[in-house]
C-alpha cells in the first residue's frame, strides 16, 4: 500500500512538538494540535512533496464519545488523535498525496466546530470546507466565501451530524396532490404523512443565489439547473459583461440525497447500490471501487479469485469505454457537431447491450461483490465482447478523422481552458483532466488494484492541458481500454470454466462472507482507498467501529474537485466557452452532489 | 384594355406558384433535412407518418399549429408579433426577383418566369435580406428574457458583418454582368458564354460563407447554440410561431439565397458550362422543361451541399465568425473587386 512510512515524516516530529505519528495496516496518520495544522500542511505541501489535495472531511465522534467501547477500540487502535481530549466532538482529516514519491498521508485534528482554512494551500480545500460547513456546522477562519455547498443558505440543520435523524425532521405540512386538486384527504392505507422534511421555497432559492454571486457586470445569466448545456442539474452564474464572463460560480444540490448519510446506516455490501446512484454513467467502476476499498480494509485483497479480478477489470474498463462514449457524444454535441453525438451513441448502446447480457441491468449496475462477482459470466460472452472491441478502434478513427484535424475543433478546444500542472494540484483535480496537464496520475498504475497490476496499458498524458489535450487523452484511454478488455478477454478464455468467481475465506480468518453479504463484520480500523473512474480519481474513507456498519463514510467524489477549477478557467472567457470547458471537465451532477 | 387584365392574371398566377414554391417547398425541405441527417447519422429518419416519412411536415404542422400560443410575462406583444412578420416577409419577397427560366411564349402573350424583372434585382436581395436583422433583434427584444438577447445580438453582429462580406462578394459578377436585373445577369452569362464561377471562384466561396453565416446554419449556427443559448433568439416562442423562424431560417433564406447564387454564378437556368467550349446539355430530351430542370438541380445542389456542411462540422465561436468576416473574407472580396476590374474588359468582348 502506497502510503507514507513514519521514517519518513520523522524529522517532523521535532519541527512540530506535540504532534503524533501514527502507521497503520491501512494508512499512515499525523496527529497534530490545530494551532499547528496550517503550518503542518504548508510544510508537507511545499517540502516534503505532497502537493496534490485530495480530500478533506470531518467524523462527528458524538456517539463514539458516548459509548466507551467505542472509543477505547478506536483510541487503542490510534484512530483518534489526541485520545486525551474528551471533548472536542469532530475530528477533521485531510488525505494529501505526493505523486513523484506516490505516497499518500493522513492529517488528522481535533476540534469543537472551528478550523483554520486552507484555501491558501489549495483551492480545491475550500469547496472541500463548504462541504463541511454544510453538512456538520465547523466555521472556517479566514474562510473568504463560507457559503453551504449543497443545502440552501436559509436550512437551520446540519444533517451529517451524528443527532440528525436518517429520516430528517418532519417539520413542514405538505398537501398531497390529490388533497390539493380534489379537497380529498383519502382515508386509510392512501393517508400518506403530511409532514415533510424542508423544501426550500423560491424566496430560499433567491437568498442563496443573492449570496453566492455580487453583480459586477451587466447581466447576471443563470444557466441552469435544467439546461442542455450542464449535463444534468447543475445551476451556474455567469455574471456577463456582453458575452465576457467577469465572474462565475456554481450552485450545486439539486441532487443531493445523503449519500454519505445513508452510508452510516447500510451494511457494506447494501451499499454498493448508492455507489451506482452516483456516478450513474460508470456505475461499475464506481462499484468496483467501493468493493475494493471494503476487501482492503477486511484484509481479503489476496483471496479474491483470479477469475473475479479479471471479471471485474474487464467490466469496468467497458464502462469506462461506455462513459468516455458519453463524453465523446455531448462534447461533440455541445460544440455543435450533432452527427458524432449519434454515432457514439450508436456504440455506447451496443456496450450497454452488452453489460445488459451479462449483468442484467443497463445503468445500475452492481455486480460486483465484496469477495467476488455476483455471477459467472454467460455463455458467449467473451466472443460477443471480442467482436466488439474488434470492431471499436475502427469508429473510433473514423469519427476522429471528422474531428481530430477539424479546423474549427481545433479552433474551439486549443487554448481554451488551460490547466497547468501546478494549477492542477492546487485545485485537486484528477483523472483525464490532471493527466491532460501532463501529470500521469492513474490510479491504475499508482495504486493497482484487481487485475490491473497484470495488465499492460499506457497511459496517456497531455502537453498543455487545455480542453483538445484533455480530448486527446480521453480518446486515447478508449484505446487503452480496448487494449485491457483485449487481455483480459484472453486470460478468461485460459481459465477453466468452473473456476471460482467468489472468494473461499480461510477458516482461521473468522470473516463471515456471503455473497448477499448480510452479517459481513468489519474490524475496527480506517481506510482511503480509490480507484480510477473515467471521471477521475474516486475515493473512499471509510472509518469503522466494528460491526456491521461503518461509522463513517466519506466519498471523494472526483467530478466535485474537477468542478471546482471551472469558475477559475471560465473568468474573462465568452459564453461560448462555457460549453467547451465543461464538457472538457465532464462532470457528473450525481456525484458532485452525492 | 384587355391587356391590363391579362397582365394582372398572369402576376396572379406567378404569385400563387411562387407562394406555393416558397411555402410548400419550404415546409418539405423540412422532411428532405431530416431525411438527409439520417442518413448522415446511419438511421432511417422519418418512417411512419406516411410512406418513408412523407406525410411528415404535415403531421409537424398540424401539431405545431394546435399548440398552445405562450406569451412571455412583461414582453411587448407588439413587436413580439411584428418579429414574425418581419422575419416571413423580407424573406419571401425575395423570390419576387429570381428567374426561374426564359422567356416564352403563351397563347401569344411572351411571359418571363420571374415575377417583376425590375432593373435593381440584386440590390433589392439585399436590401430585403438585410431586414431579417430587425426579425431577429425584435425577437429578441421583445421577448423580455436573456437567453433569447443574447442570441439575437450574436445574430445581428454576424448578419452587420457578414452583409459587408456578401455586398462585396456579389459586385464581382455584377461588374461582368453590367447590370443589377437578375434575368439579365443570367441573359449575360449564356450570351458570354461563361459562367461566372469559371472567373469568380473567390467571390463564389465568400458569398457561401456569407450564406451560412447569414441564414445561421454549421458553422455559424451561433445564434441558437442549443448548449448555450438552448435555441437562442426563438427560445419565448411557442407553437408555429417557434416552427416559422427556423423555416424561414433555415429554408426559405437558404432557397432564395443559393437562388441567388446560381443566378450569379451558375448561370441561372443555363445548362452545364464548360470554359473555352461552351453550354452542354445533357438533359436536351426535356425539350423546353430543360431549363427548369437545370435550375432545379442546381439549386439542389447547393442546398445539400449546405445540409452536408450543417450535419458535418462543429461550430465556431462568435468572435471566431465575426473575425473570419472582417480580417479574411472582406479583404477577399474586396481584391477580388480589383482583380475582376482589370479582367472585366476581356470578358465583355
Amino acid at each position: 500500500m502506497p502510503w507514507a512510512k513514519e521514517k519518513d515524516l520523522s524529522d517532523l516530529k521535532e519541527r512540530f512538538p506535540g504532534i503524533d505519528i501514527k502507521e497503520l495496516e491501512n494508512s499512515t496518520s499525523v496527529h497534530v494540535p490545530k494551532d499547528k495544522l496550517i503550518d503542518l500542511l504548508k510544510v508537507l505541501k511545499e517540502e516534503k512533496g505532497f502537493r496534490l489535495f485530495l480530500d478533506h472531511s470531518v467524523v462527528d465522534l458524538k456517539d463514539v464519545l458516548e459509548k466507551e467501547k467505542d472509543w477505547r477500540n478506536l483510541s487503542q487502535k490510534g484512530l483518534i488523535a489526541f485520545p486525551e481530549d474528551r471533548v472536542s466532538r469532530f475530528q477533521a482529516f485531510y488525505i494529501l498525496y505526493n505523486v513523484d514519491e506516490r505516497k499518500k498521508v493522513i492529517v488528522k485534528t481535533r476540534t469543537d466546530g472551528t478550523l483554520p482554512t486552507v484555501e491558501r494551500l489549495w483551492f480545491a480545500g475550500k469547496w472541500a470546507e463548504r462541504e463541511c460547513y454544510d453538512m456538520f456546522g465547523i466555521r472556517y477562519e479566514g474562510h473568504e466565501n463560507l457559503v453551504r455547498a449543497f443545502l440552501w443558505e436559509t436550512y437551520p440543520y446540519f444533517p451529517l451530524r451524528k443527532d440528525f435523524p436518517l429520516e430528517g425532521i418532519p417539520e413542514q405540512e405538505l398537501p398531497s396532490l390529490n388533497e390539493v386538486l380534489f379537497g380529498d384527504p383519502l382515508e386509510g392505507t392512501m393517508n400518506y404523512e403530511r409532514r415533510h422534511t424542508l423544501v426550500p421555497t423560491l424566496e430560499d432559492l433567491e437568498i442563496t443565489e443573492k449570496k453566492r454571486l455580487k453583480k459586477k457586470a451587466q447581466i447576471v445569466l443563470n444557466w441552469g439547473p435544467l439546461h442542455p448545456g450542464t449535463h444534468g442539474t447543475m445551476w451556474f452564474l455567469f455574471d456577463l459583461e456582453g458575452e465576457r464572463i467577469v465572474q462565475c460560480d456554481v450552485i450545486l444540490g439539486q441532487l443531493h440525497r445523503g449519500v454519505e448519510k445513508l452510508a452510516e446506516h447500510e451494511m457494506y455490501n447494501q451499499f454498493l447500490v448508492y455507489t451506482d446512484r452516483m456516478d450513474y454513467i460508470s456505475a461499475l467502476c464506481s462499484n468496483q471501487a467501493w468493493v475494493v476499498a471494503v476487501e482492503r480494509m477486511l484484509g481479503i485483497e489476496d483471496v479474491i479469485p483470479e477469475k473475479a479480478r479479471y471479471i471485474r477489470t474487464m467490466m469496468s474498463e467497458l464502462q469506462r469505454i461506455n462513459s468516455h462514449l458519453l463524453w465523446l457524444g455531448t462534447y461533440a454535441l455541445d460544440l455543435g457537431a450533432l452527427t458524432i453525438f449519434l454515432y457514439a451513441f450508436k456504440e455506447r448502446e451496443k456496450i450497454m447491450d452488452i453489460l445488459e447480457g451479462i449483468t442484467g441491468a443497463r445503468l445500475t449496475i452492481s455486480y460486483p461483490r465484496v469477495g467476488g462477482v455476483r455471477m459467472d459470466l454467460p455463455e458467449g460472452a467473451l466472443e460477443v465482447i471480442k467482436a466488439f472491441i474488434k470492431r471499436f478502434p475502427k469508429e473510433l478513427s473514423d469519427w476522429e478523422r471528422i474531428l481530430t484535424r477539424n479546423r474549427i475543433w481545433l479552433r474551439r478546444n486549443k487554448e481554451v481552458g488551460v490547466i497547468t500542472p501546478e494549477e492542477a494540484y492546487y485545485y485537486g483535480v484528477t483523472g483525464p483532466v490532471i493527466r491532460g496537464s501532463g501529470i500521469p496520475y492513474d490510479i491504475r498504475k499508482f495504486e493497482p488494484y484487481d487485475a490491473y497490476p497484470e495488465v499492460e496499458f499506457d497511459v496517456p498524458v497531455g502537453e498543455t492541458g487545455d480542453c483538445y489535450d484533455r480530448y486527446l487523452v480521453r480518446i486515447e484511454e478508449m484505446r487503452q481500454s480496448v487494449r485491457i478488455i483485449e487481455q483480459c478477454v484472453e486470460k478468461l478464455e485460459k481459465l477453466p470454466k468452473d473456476a471460482p468467481f467468489f472468494a473461499e475465506i480461510p477458516k482461521d480468518r473468522k470473516i463471515k462472507l456471503t455473497i448477499d453479504g448480510i452479517g459481513l463484520k468489519a474490524p475496527v480500523g480506517e481506510i482511503y482507498s480509490s480507484g480510477e473512474n473515467p471521471r477521475g480519481e474516486l475515493g473512499f474513507y471509510i472509518l469503522s467501529t466494528g460491526g456491521t456498519k461503518p461509522y463513517r463514510v466519506k466519498i471523494r467524489p472526483p467530478s466535485f474537485y474537477n468542478l471546482c477549477i471551472y469558475p477559475r478557467l471560465m473568468k474573462d472567457r465568452v459564453i461560448a466557452d462555457a460549453v467547451t470547458v465543461l464538457a472538457s471537465i465532464d462532470p457528473v451532477v450525481g456525484e458532485t452532489d452525492r | 384594355m384587355e391587356s391590363v387584365w391579362v397582365d394582372l392574371l398572369v402576376a396572379v398566377i406567378k404569385i400563387l406558384v411562387i407562394l406555393g414554391i416558397a411555402l410548400g417547398l419550404g415546409a418539405y425541405l423540412t422532411w428532405v433535412e431530416r431525411k438527409v441527417a439520417a442518413h448522415i447519422q446511419r438511421r432511417p429518419g422519418p418512417m411512419v407518418v406516411g410512406w418513408h416519412g412523407l406525410l411528415q411536415p404535415i403531421a409537424d404542422g398540424l401539431k405545431l399549429i394546435t399548440k398552445e400560443d405562450l406569451f412571455p410575462r412583461y414582453g411587448n406583444r407588439f413587436l413580439y408579433n411584428l418579429a414574425l412578420v418581419m422575419a416571413l416577409v423580407p424573406a419571401t419577397l425575395v423570390f419576387a426577383v429570381i428567374p426561374f427560366g426564359p422567356e416564352f411564349e403563351v397563347f401569344g402573350y411572351r411571359v418571363k418566369p420571374i415575377l417583376t424583372d425590375v432593373n435593381v434585382g440584386i440590390l433589392l436581395v439585399f436590401g430585403l435580406g438585410s431586414l431579417a436583422v430587425y426579425a431577429i433583434a425584435l425577437a429578441g427584444w421583445a421577448s423580455n428574457s436573456k437567453y433569447p438577447l443574447i442570441g439575437s445580438m450574436r445574430k445581428a453582429g454576424i448578419i452587420i458583418s457578414y452583409e459587408v462580406a456578401i455586398t462585396f462578394a456579389v459586385m464581382g459578377p455584377l461588374i461582368l454582368a453590367g447590370t443589377l436585373s437578375t434575368y439579365q445577369i443570367v441573359q449575360n452569362q449564356i450570351e458570354q458564354n461563361l459562367w461566372y464561377i469559371w472567373v469568380q471562384p473567390v467571390a463564389f466561396v465568400v458569398y457561401m460563407f456569407s450564406l451560412l453565416a447569414e441564414t445561421g446554419r454549421v458553422p455559424f449556427d451561433i445564434q441558437e447554440a442549443e448548449a448555450e443559448l438552448v435555441t437562442g433568439f426563438t427560445v419565448e416562442y411557442g407553437g408555429m410561431k417557434f416552427g416559422l423562424f427556423p423555416l424561414v431560417e433555415w429554408y426559405i433564406e437558404v432557397l432564395t439565397l443559393s437562388a441567388i447564387a446560381v443566378v450569379l454564378f451558375l448561370g441561372g437556368w443555363s445548362p452545364l458550362n464548360i470554359p473555352f467550349v461552351g453550354f452542354v446539355d445533357p438533359l436536351f430530351f426535356l425539350g423546353p422543361l430543360s431549363p427548369y430542370a437545370w435550375f432545379l438541380l442546381k439549386v439542389t445542389a447547393l442546398f445539400l451541399f449546405i445540409l452536408w456542411l450543417h450535419w458535418t462540422l462543429p461550430r465556431y465561436r462568435i468572435d471566431q465568425i465575426t473575425e473570419i468576416a472582417w480580417k479574411i473574407m472582406l479583404p477577399l472580396a474586396l481584391l477580388n473587386i480589383v482583380i475582376t476590374s482589370l479582367i472585366a474588359p476581356f470578358i465583355w468582348d
